[in-house]
């Protein structure tokens, strides 16, 4: 969590006889939380692409995470019930390119969507994927008249 | 009092977090993920932030830290219902202590594509200095 570590001086690094018996243990413990607490709750991996499904009456939404990705590297697919998501983020460091991909499938019953009207939009690193529903799959309500 | 303290120092510790991340009053905040490289001018700061427009960001420097803030703008909207998550809606924060060797009037920011880049220049008393031998 620092650039730099730098530990000031104190009377207890100064004077070995005056260190307090729990000095070695606190930190141990201190350390032991900062690494397993640490990272516990940062947003996982690079390589990982978290993804939320949302529904609403006419359509399904997938919004997967990919910050940091140009429109015409991100690549969408629905073959065989699976959407894939695929993606290339290009990091310049001075006169270095590297290239990480990401990719993320989800799996989407054919029958429920329309294959052919399905749209995407990306925006502060977000991608939204719009699957609109069949007829077939929406709610429907039906009346049964009683005789 | 201050030499006992000073003998042991647990004793100035707060049993509570510490008072000032409760007065901005963000709820329970995300670390994003970050890149920090070091070059022999400066460092170069990566802090991924998907989902964060330039109006929900607030990025701060004072004498300790830096601090970053990431509020996403995108709410559910009415009508959505969710089916299954795996992101947050909590609010981003990332605190790193620079201790002084940035120079502190020379950060410069950018945000693309929910990436944040800052450019932290180094202060000229820790930059790598030449000595010619005479």
């Amino acid at each position: 969590m620092r650039l730099v570590r730098y530990t000031y001086p104190n009377t207890r690094s100064l004077a070995p006889f005056a260190r307090s018996p729990w000095a070695g243990l606190e930190s141990e413990i201190d350390r032991l939380f900062q690494s397993t607490l640490g990272d516990f709750a940062s947003t996982s991996a690079t390589r990982r692409v978290p993804v939320d499904l949302y529904e609403d009456k006419d359509n399904t939404y997938v919004r997967a995470e990919l910050p940091g990705v140009n429109r015409a590297d991100i690549n969408i697919e629905l073959v065989d019930g699976y959407l894939n998501i695929a993606a290339n983020r290009k990091i310049k460091t001075g006169e270095r390119e590297d290239t990480v991909s990401l990719t993320r499938s989800v799996s989407v019953p054919d029958a429920a969507v329309q294959a052919d009207k399905i749209s995407a939009g990306y925006e502060n690193g977000i991608l939204t994927v719009t699957l609109p529903k069949r007829e077939e799959a929406k709610p429907r309500k039906v009346t049964v008249a009683v005789k | 009092m201050s030499l006992i303290s000073s003998i042991i120092p647990s004793l100035n510790r707060s049993p509570a977090a510490p008072a000032q991340e409760t007065e901005r009053n963000l709820g329970p905040t995300l670390k994003p993920t970050y890149e920090l490289n070091e070059t022999s001018d400066g460092f170069a700061l990566t802090v991924y932030l998907p989902g964060v427009d330039h109006a929900g960001l607030d990025i701060q420097v004072d004498a300790e830290n830096l601090t970053v803030i990431g509020r996403r703008v995108w709410k559910q909207p009415e009508g959505w219902t969710s089916l299954y998550r795996e992101s947050e809606d909590a609010t981003y924060e990332l605190v790193l202590s620079h201790d002084n060797i940035v120079d502190l009037d020379k950060v410069q920011a950018e945000l693309r594509d929910g990436v944040l880049r800052v450019a932290l220049a180094k202060t000229e008393a820790v930059k790598p200095r030449k000595i010619t031998v005479s």
